[in-house]
């Protein structure tokens, strides 16, 4: 689509189906896609009591008591809570990068025995609902004496047990053409050296893909969290956010509602941090 | 290959790590530490308030009792019976275990709890609502609140819409019909008179009324003819616009008292246990109050019973079962803890506690005492802890209930089915 | 059972010819390399992926209350499942419904939309991020709330109804409805497919389109013969992965039904129903049988799907 070279005013830009019924499209859809969001974020500003009372997205009373209450509600201030989270998503991110990179390597790239077997074991890992597999997995690291520790959540990571990350990468590894580490092999680099110089600089939406879903699914992640932290002093943000809401008797929504968007803070710089790694991988060149 | 040896050492690594804390493993957990302190867990369920107030009564329990560190274990009601029953399944039970009557056969029938009969102190409990925690005999559990299903009503809706607020003591189901859908007309839909319920609380009222009760042994004893005369108030409320229609009404169902008709003051009326009145009055912002249930014409009874908000319970399992007992005794029976969790476990079950701290309560539970006080000499004993696989009952009636009120059942095969599945379910 | 990356469209032509000069030493380096670059992930099978799931295949066949040890009976559980239990049949229905209408929807609209933001667009991050903030949500116990809002007999959905004169109904916990409200949830955390879509695209190198150019293929053209064959890979993921996930769907459904399944059973997924049989009615047993029934059911389509994609998922590694 051509652009014209003179700036035109926005309002008297020809109509030609272009870019501004794109922007508008997509500004639209956004909208209607955020509605929810707007409506929470609307919502930790009201007074507690008028949430439900005034569903409007306006609030008619602007108030940051739900932030400074919900700060402050439970044992530790809130950012305590952040740092727990962020602790255990921190190592979760490096731990899937590195473990599950290499399986996918071996998997997409080199051939060895009982191949089939084994990838067909590590897809089957994932297809069994994880309220049956959770009760012994407890029972296994509560045997070991790792409750209230952050093993529980970190090593299955460190142990590559994410089969969604090492298919991900496999299928990733797998669009690369084989001729890059022919090349790199003629030139003498063994099996870990194509690995670290060729197929990973290559892989880099991948990583940031799988960066980016490591940590929110980590950052989001309930059940485990509370079953394997369960002592206040362990919280993460989950369940903290969790503590706020009781069904048998009070809720407080309002800090429930603004905690909330706190907590959505990090998660979002990471996911904009993380993206611009989606960059073309291969640009022009592939190979030096 | 130096890559390879790397990878090599890397995995090693791992694999002694595995090995070292396996081996660090095993040892007795919430044991003593040192100094002869004896650590127990305490699991229970609540809001960020309730945690609160719980880690104040525990630090005031720790400085009488120097040599006992209670840690909690806190988790928000809708998982918590999924990592209490992961807990005992791992033999990792909480020493002290907070449980509401449903559960409470769950875990007694199988074991699970310890008998506190000789050693927590019960005297100044009401005896019928401390035999709800008893089974064949065996104090499993002790309820440290007590309840009353009742009605809700908020006066000003009723008075806005020209209606005027019932004789509690006489007015009957045709009445609470009327006055629901004259509401609704009265205030040209702006107002809903009530808000359906499910609860089997409800249903118990309505069968004790109808001289039934809702289980016998473990077995349903109301009959087909009961369940359905009461699925008729609630689709002639539908039929009359006393309360929302079936969607409308699944939809508020599914919310707690804070999101409901009462609680955003787009409702009149509605039913919940009587310690949700501070709740459901904070969220409405107006002045709500409690009324008896409406009876049958012609019933001797109201049907309206007392039950134990919760109870305290010590694990079978416990190797600290003197200090658990005794950390029970402080939370029940000790003015001190009182003061810190007023009502929020529901009104205090001990007399004297209660007497101690009635002044001190919230405004809405103030209320919700005088209203008990009032009722108390017409309520029906407290009913005994359903069977087991009665944790299912709500889940069970509200389906066949939607069915009737969708008109996809008839009442007739609904109650047939209900009370099949409802038996299979708290036989096996 | 499902077929390995092994097995790829063109290997029948490449590997003889690439057996022929590999030496069986170099093989056995080969395959010796490979295990080092496994050795984590056998560590994680061995210790914490395998004895969970040989434990829930041994509970299926007990009667197992969690708080009891487990007794064996056999194949109970599963008899009990086809034959006296009309609520599992009907959950299996329900979230076969559901992973049949929502993942193509899904996949669909996040591939629709990578397409449009990879295009040189300009405040692309901030679309990107806008689209995928829904996601970010998709778990959250704000969710149930929110989804009242928009579908609810007083919801958003029924205001801009009203403006056209229809009355609308409680859709979220209507019988007829609520699934369909479910399915629409499902496809609005379009999020994560989309950006490993995006992802997908931006490993395609540019080099293949500026010779397309030269070429003079035009930008449709350019879309059939080198976007479309060369993303099959990534969304053969999406899909394998999105059923897998949606036959497993639980988080939904249990926040908006408020953990019933409600109204009427309408929404009560799979997963949902194993977990109250597990959780609530102490049921472990009869929630594991009915885990590896499941898990029969999803291999057996990511079988199915794994031999399909020979006929339409191009690698680039196979030359």
């Amino acid at each position: 689509m051509a652009t014209p070279s003179r700036p035109i005013p926005f309002l008297f830009r020809p109509f030609r189906g272009g870019r501004i019924v794109r922007h508008a499209l997509l500004i639209g859809f956004g909208l209607v896609m955020l509605y929810p969001l707007l409506w929470m974020i609307s919502s930790s500003f009201k007074p507690e009591d008028l949430i439900f009372r005034q569903p409007g997205l306006w609030p008619s009373e602007v108030t940051l008591e739900n932030y400074t209450d919900g700060w402050t509600a439970l044992k530790h201030p809130f950012g305590y809570y952040l740092w727990n989270s962020a602790v255990v998503t921190g190592l979760s991110v490096i731990a899937n990068l590195v473990a599950c990179s290499l399986a996918a390597y071996a998997f997409a790239r080199l051939e060895f025995p009982l191949k089939k077997l084994w990838f067909t074991l590590m897809l089957g890992g994932i297809m069994l609902p994880y309220h049956v597999t959770i009760v012994p997995q407890y029972i296994m690291f509560s045997k070991l004496d790792l409750i209230n520790t952050i093993w529980p959540l970190v090593m299955p990571k460190v142990l590559a047990t994410d089969a969604f990350f090492i298919f991900l990468m496999v299928q990733f590894i797998r669009t690369l053409p084989r001729e890059l580490d022919e090349a790199a092999e003629i030139d003498g680099a063994g099996y870990w050296r194509i690995f670290i110089r060729v197929v990973m600089p290559l892989c880099l939406p991948a990583l940031a893909t799988t960066a980016i879903f490591t940590f929110i699914w980590t950052w989001n992640d309930f059940l485990s969290q509370l079953l394997y932290l369960n002592n206040p002093d362990n919280f993460t943000v989950p369940v903290a956010l969790r503590t706020f809401l009781d069904a048998s008797s009070d809720s407080s929504w309002g800090p429930m509602f603004a905690m909330s968007i706190i907590a959505l803070g990090p998660i979002f710089g990471f996911f904009l941090a993380g993206q611009k790694y989606l960059i073309r991988g291969i640009s022009t060149t592939g190979l030096k | 290959m130096s890559s390879g040896k790397r990878k090599w050492s890397a995995a090693l690594l791992a694999a002694a790590l595995l090995a070292v804390t396996a081996a660090c493993g095993g040892g007795g957990d919430g044991g003593e530490s040192a100094g002869g302190t004896v650590t127990l867990r305490f699991s229970y369920w609540g809001s960020d308030a309730r945690q609160k107030m719980t880690e104040e009564a525990i630090a005031k329990f720790e400085a009488k009792n120097p040599t006992i560190k209670v840690e909690g274990e806190f988790s928000d009601f809708d998982s918590y019976y999924e990592s209490l029953s992961t807990k005992v399944a791992a033999s990792d039970a909480p020493d002290v275990i907070q449980l509401e009557i449903r559960a409470l056969r769950e875990y007694a029938d199988r074991g699970t709890l310890a008998d506190l009969s000789s050693s927590v102190n019960a005297a100044d409990i009401d005896a019928k609502l401390l035999a709800t925690g008893a089974i064949d005999g065996k104090q499993y559990a002790i309820p440290n609140g007590a309840n009353a299903f009742s009605l809700m009503v908020n006066p000003a809706l009723v008075e806005s819409s020209g209606q005027k607020l019932p004789d509690d003591t006489t007015w009957t189901w045709d009445d609470y019909v009327d006055l629901a859908s004259k509401i609704t007309a009265g205030s040209d839909g702006k107002v809903t008179g009530t808000q359906l319920s499910w609860n089997p609380a409800y249903l118990e009222i309505y069968a004790a009324q109808k001289g039934e009760s809702f289980y016998q042994g473990n077995q349903l004893a109301m009959s087909p003819q009961t369940i359905k005369e009461w699925w008729a108030i609630m689709q002639k409320l539908i039929e009359t616009k006393g309360s929302p229609d079936a969607a409308k009404s699944a939809e508020v169902g599914a919310t707690s008292v804070d999101q409901s008709l009462l609680g955003t003051n787009t409702g009149a009326m509605g039913m919940w246990w009587s310690n949700q009145l501070g709740a459901a009055a904070s969220a409405s912002g107006q002045n709500l109050e409690l009324l008896r249930m409406p009876k049958l014409e012609g019933a001797t009874t109201g049907g309206m019973f007392m039950q134990p908000a919760m109870f305290l319970a010590a694990s079978s399992k416990s190797e600290h079962a003197a200090e658990a007992a005794k950390f029970i005794d402080f939370m029940i029976n000790d003015p001190e803890a009182g003061e810190i969790i007023l009502s929020d476990r529901g009104l205090p079950a001990n007399a004297k506690v209660l007497a101690a701290v009635r002044d001190k309560l919230p405004e809405a539970d103030q209320k919700t005492l005088a209203f008990l006080d009032e009722v108390r000499s017409e309520l029906k004993d407290p009913p005994a802890a359903p069977p087991k696989g009665a944790s299912a009952m709500e889940d069970i009636l509200t389906r066949y209930s939607e069915e009737v009120m969708f008109g996809r059942m008839t009442p007739d095969d609904a109650a047939q089915k209900l009370i099949a599945e409802a038996n299979a379910s708290i036989a096996g | 059972m499902a077929d390995s990356v092994a097995v790829k469209p063109r290997d029948a032509v490449t590997e003889p010819a690439r057996g022929g000069h590999r030496s069986t030493k170099r093989s056995r380096r080969e395959a010796r390399a490979a295990y080092l670059f496994l050795a984590p992930w056998f560590a994680g099978l061995l210790v914490i992926t395998i004895g969970p799931i040989v434990a829930s295949l041994y509970l299926s066949f007990t009667d197992y209350s969690l708080l009891e040890e487990a007794q064996w009976i056999g194949w109970d559980n599963y008899v009990r499942m086809f034959t006296e239990d009309p609520r599992f049949l009907n959950s299996l229905w329900v979230t076969t419904v559901y992973v049949v209408v929502s993942v193509p929807m899904q996949l669909a609209f996040a591939l629709a939309l990578a397409l449009v933001l990879d295009r040189g667009l300009r405040g692309l991050s901030f679309y990107r991020s806008i689209f995928y903030l829904p996601s970010l949500l998709g778990g959250s116990v704000a969710i149930a709330i929110l989804w009242r809002k928009v579908f609810g007999a007083d919801g958003l959905v029924n205001a801009v109804l009203a403006v056209f004169g229809i009355q609308g109904t409680g859709w979220v916990a209507h019988p007829d409805y609520a699934l369909g409200t479910l399915i629409l949830l499902h496809v609005w955390t379009f999020g994560a497919p989309m950006i490993i879509f995006l992802a997908g695209l931006r490993q395609i190198p540019s080099s293949y389109y500026e010779a397309a150019a030269v070429d003079g293929a035009g930008p449709l053209r350019q879309f059939r013969s080198i976007t479309l064959p060369l993303l099959t890979p990534i969304i053969f993921f999406n899909l394998v992965l999105e059923l897998i996930k949606s036959f497993q769907s639980f988080t939904q459904s249990f926040i908006v039904s408020n953990g019933s399944g409600g109204p009427a059973d309408s929404t009560l997924f799979y997963t949902l129903y194993l977990y109250l049989q597990g959780f609530r009615d102490y049921d472990m047993g009869y929630a594991a049988a009915m885990a590896w029934v499941l898990m029969l059911i999803i291999a057996g389509l990511t079988g199915v799907n794994f031999l399909a994609s020979k006929y339409w998922v191009f690698y680039g590694d196979t030359k």
